[in-house]
C-alpha cells in the first residue's frame, strides 16, 4: 500500500495542479450551460430543466443578425488573407525573395489591438471611408496577416528545397510547380492558419468596437446585452457557440497532425 | 589515374563549352529572344506586384494608420483645419499626476497578468507535456476551447461565479467558511482573476509547443548525471525554452496594456487602464489631439517597456550560455 503511494507520489502534484487549472478553466462554462436549462432566471436556485430558453433565442431576431454580420466578417478577412498568403507562395514559388519584409508583419504583434483600432479609426475618418462592416473587415485582416504571413514563410521554407528543383528539372514551369507542388504541400498551413484568422476575427472585440460604425457584430451585441444584466438566452447562445468552437478546434486538431502552427 | 581522370572531366567540360558556344552563334533565334525579354520583364513586374501585395496591405492599413496618430498628435491645426506648423501642446494637457498614474496603472496590471500567468502557464505547460501521457492531446483540446470562444462570453460566465448569489459565495456559505456573501466584483481581485483566465493560453501555447519539440530524454541524462531538481531547470529545461517563454510573456504583456474591457466590466470605476482612458477619449467626449497624442504618449511606454524586457531576456540567454 506504502510502496503503491510512493510510485504515485511523483504523478500526484502534477495531476493535482493540472486538475485545479482545468477545474479553473471549466468551471465558469459549465456553470454557463447549466443555468441555460434552468426555468428560472439566475439569481434564483436551480428549479427545473427547460428548453425555454433556446426556444426565446432562436426567436430573437438582432441575436441572429449580429451572428451573421459576425460569420460575413470572419469569412471575408479570412478571405483576404488567405488569398494575400497564396499571392506570397507564388511568389516564393517562382523564385522571388521575400524574407527581408516578413519583419514588418510582427508589428502587428508589437502594436497593442486598442491603439491599432485608433488608428484605423483615424485614418477611415480621414479618407472618408464610411465604418461599417468593411471597415471591420479590413481591421480583422491585419491581425490575421501578423500570424499568418510569418507562419506560413516559415513553413515554406522548412519544405524541401529539393522537391521544387526535382520539379523543375523535370520541366515544369513555375506555374505547374505553383500549382502541383506549392500549393498542395502547404495546403493544411493554409487552412490551419485561415481556421485561426475565422475565430480570431470571430471572436474580436476590441477592433470591432471601434470600426464598426453602427453595425453589430456578435461580440459587440454580447457586450451591449450584458450591460443590461444577466438574461439566460445569453446563455443559451453560449452552449451553441460552444458546440461550434469545439467543431472548429476538433478540425484544427485533425489538421494539427499533418502540419504544426502553434 | 586520377590525373587521368580529371583531364578527362575538364576535357567533356571543354567540349560541351564548345558545344554551347557553337549553339549560341548558330542560333536564329537570338534575335526573337530579345523581342521576348520585353514581355519577360512584364511578367516578372507582374510577378513582383502579386508577391508584394501582403506588404502593400500592410502598408497602406497598418503603418499609414499609426503615421497617421503619431502625425495627429504632433500637428498643430487652424480651427477651420489649415494646417499651421508641428507642436507638442497636444501632450501638455497630458503631464500630470492622473494621466502618468493611469500608464503606471496599466504597466502595473500587466506585470502582475504576465507574471501570473508565468507562474501558473510554464508548470501547466510542463505537466501537459511530459506528465500528460496519452491525455496530452485531449488536454490541449481542453485548453484551446475556453481560449477560442467569445472572450465577451468568458467575462459573463465568471459572473456567474463571482456574483453575490454566485457559485463561488454559495460554496463558501455552505462550507461555512464565510456567514455573509463576499462583494468579489468590482474589485482588483475579479479583474486579475479575468485577466488570468483570458490570457493564460497565450503563455501556455508558445511554452508548450517549444516543450514539446523538446527531447525528454536530456532531462533524463540530467538527473543521471547526478543533478537534482533545481539544476536540471536552470541549466537545461530553461535555456532551452527561454525564447517561448519570451514569445509567451510578449504575448500576454502586450494585449494586456490595452485591455480596457476587462476592467471596465470587472473593476467597476475605481481603477482606469489606458485602455479605458483612450475608449472614453475617442469614442466619448470629442477631444480629438488630445486622445490621440494619449494613446501615442502610452504606447511609446509600452514599446521603451518592451525594449527593456527584450534587452533583459538577451542579458538572460547570454547569462545562462555563458554559465554553461
Amino acid at each position: 500500500m506504502l510502496n503503491a503511494f510512493k510510485k504515485l507520489r511523483p504523478q500526484l502534484f502534477p495531476t493535482l495542479f493540472l486538475f485545479l487549472v482545468f477545474f479553473f478553466l471549466y468551471l465558469p462554462i459549465i456553470i454557463l450551460l447549466v443555468f441555460s436549462f434552468n426555468t428560472r432566471e439566475f439569481p434564483a436556485p436551480w428549479e427545473g430543466f427547460s428548453l425555454k430558453w433556446y426556444y426565446e433565442l432562436f426567436h430573437t431576431p438582432e441575436i441572429w443578425v449580429a451572428f451573421f454580420n459576425s460569420c460575413i466578417v470572419g469569412i471575408a478577412s479570412t478571405f483576404i488573407c488567405l488569398t494575400l498568403a497564396v499571392f506570397m507562395i507564388y511568389f516564393l514559388a517562382s523564385g522571388g525573395k521575400i524574407g527581408k519584409f516578413i519583419p514588418i508583419f510582427y508589428g502587428n504583434l508589437i502594436i497593442p489591438e486598442t491603439v491599432l483600432a485608433v488608428g484605423l479609426l483615424s485614418y477611415f475618418s480621414l479618407m472618408h471611408i464610411p465604418l461599417g462592416l468593411l471597415t471591420i473587415i479590413v481591421a480583422h485582416t491585419l491581425v490575421g496577416l501578423g500570424f499568418t504571413i510569418p507562419i506560413l514563410y516559415i513553413r515554406y521554407r522548412e519544405l524541401d528545397p529539393k522537391i521544387f528543383e526535382a520539379s523543375q528539372t523535370l520541366g515544369a514551369s513555375h506555374k505547374q510547380t505553383f500549382t502541383k507542388i506549392s500549393l498542395p504541400l502547404m495546403t493544411p498551413a493554409l487552412i490551419a492558419t485561415g481556421l485561426v484568422t475565422f475565430i480570431l476575427s470571430f471572436d474580436d472585440f476590441i477592433l470591432a468596437y471601434f470600426t464598426s460604425g453602427s453595425s453589430l457584430t456578435l461580440s459587440l451585441y454580447l457586450l451591449s446585452s450584458i450591460r443590461y444584466g444577466i438574461s439566460p438566452i445569453i446563455n443559451a447562445l453560449a452552449s451553441i457557440l460552444l458546440i461550434i468552437t469545439c467543431t472548429l478546434v476538433f478540425l484544427f486538431f485533425s489538421l494539427k497532425t499533418k502540419t504544426r502552427i502553434l | 589515374m586520377l590525373a587521368k581522370r580529371k583531364r578527362s572531366i575538364t576535357g567533356e567540360i571543354k567540349l560541351s563549352e564548345a558545344n554551347l558556344n557553337i549553339d549560341k552563334l548558330s542560333n536564329p533565334t537570338l534575335t526573337k529572344k530579345k523581342k521576348t525579354s520585353l514581355w519577360k520583364i512584364f511578367k516578372s513586374e507582374a510577378l513582383f506586384t502579386i508577391g508584394s501585395t501582403p506588404i502593400i496591405w500592410q502598408i497602406i492599413f497598418f503603418y499609414i494608420p499609426l503615421l497617421i496618430l503619431v502625425a495627429t498628435s504632433l500637428v498643430k491645426t487652424s480651427t477651420s483645419g489649415q494646417f499651421i506648423g508641428l507642436t507638442l501642446e497636444h501632450f501638455y494637457p497630458l503631464l500630470n499626476t492622473t494621466y502618468l498614474t493611469i500608464i503606471f496603472n496599466s504597466f502595473g496590471l500587466s506585470l502582475v497578468t504576465t507574471f501570473l500567468c508565468l507562474i501558473i502557464g510554464f508548470p501547466l505547460a510542463y505537466f501537459i507535456a511530459f506528465n500528460g501521457g496519452r491525455l496530452k492531446n485531449v488536454l490541449l483540446f481542453l485548453l484551446l476551447i475556453p481560449f477560442w470562444t467569445n472572450f465577451i462570453l468568458h467575462i459573463y460566465a465568471w459572473f456567474f461565479v463571482l456574483e453575490k448569489h454566485g457559485f463561488l459565495n454559495n460554496l463558501l456559505l455552505d462550507l461555512g467558511l464565510i456567514s455573509s456573501p463576499l462583494h468579489f466584483l468590482n474589485s482588483t481581485f475579479s479583474v486579475l482573476v479575468m485577466m488570468v483566465y483570458f490570457y493564460l493560453p497565450f503563455m501556455v501555447l508558445p511554452i508548450f509547443s517549444s516543450l514539446e519539440r523538446f527531447n525528454p530524454l536530456l532531462l533524463e541524462a540530467s538527473y543521471d548525471l547526478g543533478a537534482n531538481h533545481r539544476q536540471t531547470l536552470q541549466k537545461i529545461l530553461l535555456p532551452l525554452t527561454l525564447s517561448a517563454i519570451r514569445a509567451g510573456i510578449f504575448l500576454v504583456y502586450i494585449p494586456s496594456f490595452g485591455e480596457f474591457v476587462i476592467p471596465e466590466l470587472m473593476g467597476g470605476d475605481r481603477n482606469f487602464f489606458v485602455g479605458n482612458v483612450i475608449s472614453l477619449f475617442i469614442l466619448g467626449e470629442k477631444t480629438g489631439p488630445v486622445g490621440i497624442a494619449f494613446t501615442v504618449l502610452s504606447t511609446l511606454c509600452l514599446l521603451i517597456s518592451l525594449f527593456f524586457i527584450n534587452r533583459f531576456f538577451q542579458y538572460l540567454s547570454k547569462k545562462i550560455t555563458g554559465e554553461a
